[in-house]
């Protein structure tokens, strides 16, 4: 009975953001509430999409930002399960299970609520919500926040799903990463996979997943919740083999020269304004004209695989797109695109792999050691771009994922579909969060958000919606005084207006508190934490707030521990020095040139 | 990845140098980075009824002959016009000994030294153009390859015009030719499959002493075929097959029987380190049982060492040498 009312107060509201005309929808019975399609890219850089800058070739991407409203003040979460679990429940990490990621569950954090890997059970989660209200719900693609049978997404309110419960694996096959774990885990409509499909590639088998589960409830009048959480382009880089050589030799220029592009890209198109500076290259990374032809083609052959993965990932999602136009779907759903924290520049296969005799090692020696280029792509073969190309991909911005410099928490977020009221195609710099998107979803379905949850108190949610920002009726759903905070790793963070307080380990950060004015400097070189020590103990204030109101134990261990004693010592990156590095051949004025006296 | 070793891969596999004149094993037309170079050296035991220094394989009925025969070149490659080209020059040398038995006498021949050297030139034509560094190596796969090949024997070996049986051949002789490769599959060292075929035309000048007589020798069209598999990143091996058709001999205008034969056999390669190369092949011919069929089988092993200087000189200052 309570599901029935809802429905009916869900279908009035959404009324509102109703494709179809004020007449068109007056001459029908009752206006369907829209489709939503969250399309999540897994490691995708802010600057890889064409409508950000970039040049890998995205025209069905492109396609919903020129539909759509493009905004280029989005946060995420700095790594993957974090992300995730935020999209999912509105609710921090720290309440919401993922308060660490499940691989780096220090001591301290150990059976603390919200410390539990995984999404735990205090809190709803959107489909499970959208369900109830009426909507039909798919996942395909990874959920990466827990296995168990009570937290996979069937369990959490997905009706169809064809989901990887890894955080990442072949795309090709079952293979995973070590021997302890050899194999993926994959579910099916609540059952676990004993195999995969024939044909399997992931980004394919998904959106064919996808379009299945849409095709066979269509028709019953229900609108549909799809979440998309693709894998690529997350490493491994497997990539089919017409799909890999569509970039050859195009990087070869080096990382600083894709940056400089992009950048420039950026401006011409608005995402950045003039005169914004590119990040600092980062200080243990070669200038790229220093290093051999041969050096570069190498390193720039994985960047041409990562934008064959991006293309290979928008051909998919045109393939859904069209299929929904062809359905007549399109013009009612909301798509909501993004990549889930910054760009991957830490070199994953190096940390599972081991070292020789270790039996990962061996492991990997069987499973994953196709390293010859030809075969990079392959099944068995493990490329990521490093940490040179993560930063290209995340261009302006400084470092990557797993750190809380922008470059490891903005992302580029496209929204286009009914409710948007924009102008197609326009830019919006408004300060939005991933938690936003459960509370503007359930705005759109008119689902409502309950206070308990099989009798347990719900959290509050920490976003804000975003229809008001859609309809052109905000510049942001924040007001100035609005903060967003970050926790993992123990690395930290904090956001208000412009300004950003952020704490993160040697040598990425100062192992102290540094402070920037993200309005001029987003590429976050100047520390003003010296020279505004009131603004500083403003923003430590509310990093003290966000700890006490989310229950936030600083991890007494990190995969970022000694890391200062690893890398090489942290020197600015001035441009052209040294000067010996730079110098070219003297040619003197030809007048003056002589041949030597016998 | 050390960009050296993927080089040197390619060079090392790629500098896979012939043995016989007449016939060469599968994968010595691969390509490989411009301005290196190789020293082969090959031997060959191979016996029947045609001297196998003659590459007109003409036929002597009811002889036997066995040989002994030794090959050592030297070869470059180079860009020509962006295409990948390579030059060799191939000296043979040995020793053959023989019976022929004929109207019910045997006479037995012997001959030593060195054979008739041979240069060779052949330019690729379709395909990828050539490696001119170490990034066009990395991105190379031949896809399917066709070149042009031009050999020239110079009559220059050991001759007696006294004897049927000798090294040298006293004429001069060459060869035109199209090598084809094909490429089944990924080209990733350890699972790379190819089809090469070579069609050529041998032509040969009039040999006029040949015992006190004129040899001429009709235009012989020559086809080999290989499949070619790797087994691991160092080892693979190949099927092959020669067909000969044509090659009508005359001697004093006295026609004799022209070819039409097939040989078939196989050969097994493994690159010992990133200079050097080591085959061993196994050839004989089939439907061979008329004493005037070609009937011919060798064994052959070839020591191939290849180097570049871009190469040496990086592993020089890597230490590893």
């Amino acid at each position: 009975m309570k599901k029935a009312s809802m429905t009916v107060v869900a279908a009035a509201v959404a009324a509102l953001f109703a494709a179809p005309a004020p007449s068109q929808a007056q001459a029908q019975p009752q206006a369907k509430r829209p489709n939503i399609v969250i399309i999540l890219a897994d490691d995708m850089g802010y600057a890889d999409m064409g409508s950000f800058g970039g040049e890998i070739r995205t025209p069905n991407l492109d396609s919903l930002a020129n539909d759509g409203v493009r905004f280029t003040n989005f946060y995420t979460h700095a790594s993957s399960s974090p992300t995730r679990s935020i999209l999912l429940t509105g609710v921090d990490t720290h309440l919401n299970g993922l308060g660490n990621m499940d691989e780096w569950t220090a001591p301290n954090q150990r059976g603390v609520p919200g410390y539990e890997g995984y999404l735990n059970n205090r809190v709803a989660t959107l489909p499970q919500l959208l369900r109830d209200s009426g909507y039909h719900t798919y996942m395909v693609g990874k959920w990466h926040l827990g296995k168990q049978p009570d937290q996979i997404p069937a369990a959490r309110g997905f009706e169809r799903d064809f989901s990887l419960l890894d955080g990442a694996g072949s795309y090709w096959d079952m293979t995973n990463f070590t021997l302890a774990s050899p194999l993926s885990v994959f579910t099916e409509n609540g059952r676990y996979l004993k195999d995969l499909p024939k044909d399997y590639y992931a980004t394919k088998t998904y959106t064919d997943k996808l379009i299945g589960f849409i095709d066979a409830s269509r028709g019953d009048g229900k609108p549909f919740f799809a979440y998309v959480a693709h894998q690529a382009p997350h490493d491994p880089y497997h990539l089919p083999r017409e799909w890999r050589n569509r970039h050859i030799g195009a990087y070869d220029k080096g990382w600083d020269a894709v940056r400089q592009e992009r950048l420039k890209r950026q401006i011409e198109l608005g995402i950045m304004p003039a005169g914004t500076q590119l990040a600092e290259r980062m200080w243990f990374l070669p200038d790229p004209i220093v290093l051999a032809p041969a050096t570069r083609a190498v390193l720039g052959k994985k960047m041409e695989l990562y934008a064959g993965m991006v293309e290979n990932l928008d051909f998919h999602v045109g393939r859904l797109v069209d299929h929904l136009k062809k359905t007549g779907e399109y013009e009612n759903t909301i798509f909501i695109v993004f990549g889930d924290n910054g760009a991957e520049g830490t070199d994953l296969f190096a940390s599972i792999a081991g070292t020789p005799g270790t039996r990962d090692f061996l492991y990997a020696a069987i499973n994953w050691s196709q390293t010859h280029p030809n075969a990079w792509g392959d099944p068995g073969s493990y490329v990521g771009y490093g940490p040179m190309w993560a930063q290209a991909s995340m261009t302006p911005f400084s470092q990557y994922k797993g750190w809380l410099a922008e470059g490891g928490i903005r992302n580029a977020l496209i929204v286009s579909g009914p409710g948007v009221k924009r102008a197609k195609g326009s830019i919006n710099r408004g300060l939005m969060h991933v938690a936003d998107i459960m509370p503007t979803l359930l705005e759109v379905a008119g689902a409502g958000y309950p206070k308990t949850l099989e009798g347990r108190p719900l959290p509050a949610l920490m976003g804000k919606s975003w229809n008001r920002v859609l309809a052109g009726q905000a510049e942001s759903p924040r007001t100035e005084k609005d903060y967003l905070a970050w926790e993992v790793f123990g690395n930290r963070a904090v956001r208000q207006g412009d300004w950003k307080l952020r704490w993160q380990w040697k040598s990425f950060g100062k192992g102290d508190w540094e402070l920037f004015d993200l309005a001029t400097d987003p590429a976050e070189r100047h520390d003003l934490a010296a020279k505004r020590p009131e603004k500083l103990k403003a923003m430590l204030a509310l990093w003290n707030d966000y700890v006490r109101a989310n229950n936030v134990i600083l991890p007494e261990r990190s995969p970022f521990e000694g890391l200062a004693e690893k890398m090489p010592e942290r020197f600015p990156d001035d441009a052209g020095f040294p000067p010996l590095i730079y110098k070219r051949q003297f040619v003197p004025p030809k007048d003056m040139v002589a041949d030597p006296k016998p | 990845m050390r960009i050296g070793s993927v080089a040197a891969v390619f060079l090392a596999v790629a500098l896979f140098l012939p043995q016989a004149q007449a016939q060469v094993p599968a994968r010595f037309y691969w390509k490989t980075l411009s301005d290196a170079n190789a020293v082969p050296l090959i031997y060959q035991s191979v016996s029947g009824n045609t001297n196998p220094f003659d590459p007109s394989h003409h036929v002597t009925a009811g002889a036997t002959f066995d040989a002994t025969l030794t090959m050592a070149g030297y070869a470059r490659t180079f860009t020509l016009l962006d295409r990948a080209a390579m030059a060799a020059v191939i000296v043979p040398m040995g020793r053959i000994s023989g019976a022929v038995t004929a109207a019910g006498s045997s006479a037995t021949q012997s001959a030593s030294g060195y054979g008739d050297p041979m240069l060779e030139l052949n330019v690729n034509l379709l395909g990828p153009k050539a490696q001119k560094n170490l990034p066009d190596v990395l991105r190379y796969e031949p896809g399917l390859s066709v070149d042009f090949l031009a050999d020239l024997a110079l009559p220059a070996g050991e001759y007696n015009s006294s004897q049927v049986l000798n090294i040298g051949q006293n004429r001069w002789y060459g060869r035109l030719g199209a090598p084809v490769i094909w490429q089944l599959g990924p080209w990733v060292p350890g699972r790379r499959t190819t089809l090469e075929f070579l069609p050529a035309v041998w032509l040969f000048g009039d040999n006029d002493d040949y015992v006190g007589q004129t040899l001429k020798t009709d235009p012989l069209f020559q086809l080999d075929a290989h499949l070619s598999r790797d087994f691991t990143e160092r080892a693979w091996g190949s099927l092959d097959l020669a067909w000969y058709s044509g090659g009508e001999p005359s001697i004093n205008g006295v026609a004799g029987k022209k070819l039409d034969n097939l040989g078939f056999g196989f050969t097994l390669g493994y690159q010992i380190n990133d200079n050097l190369n080591l085959t061993f092949g196994y050839k004989s011919t089939l439907s061979d049982k008329a004493p005037d069929d070609l009937r011919m089988d060798s064994f052959m092993v070839t020591l191939v060492f290849g180097w570049h200087p871009l190469l040496e000189g990086a592993r020089r200052l890597q230490g590893e040498k």
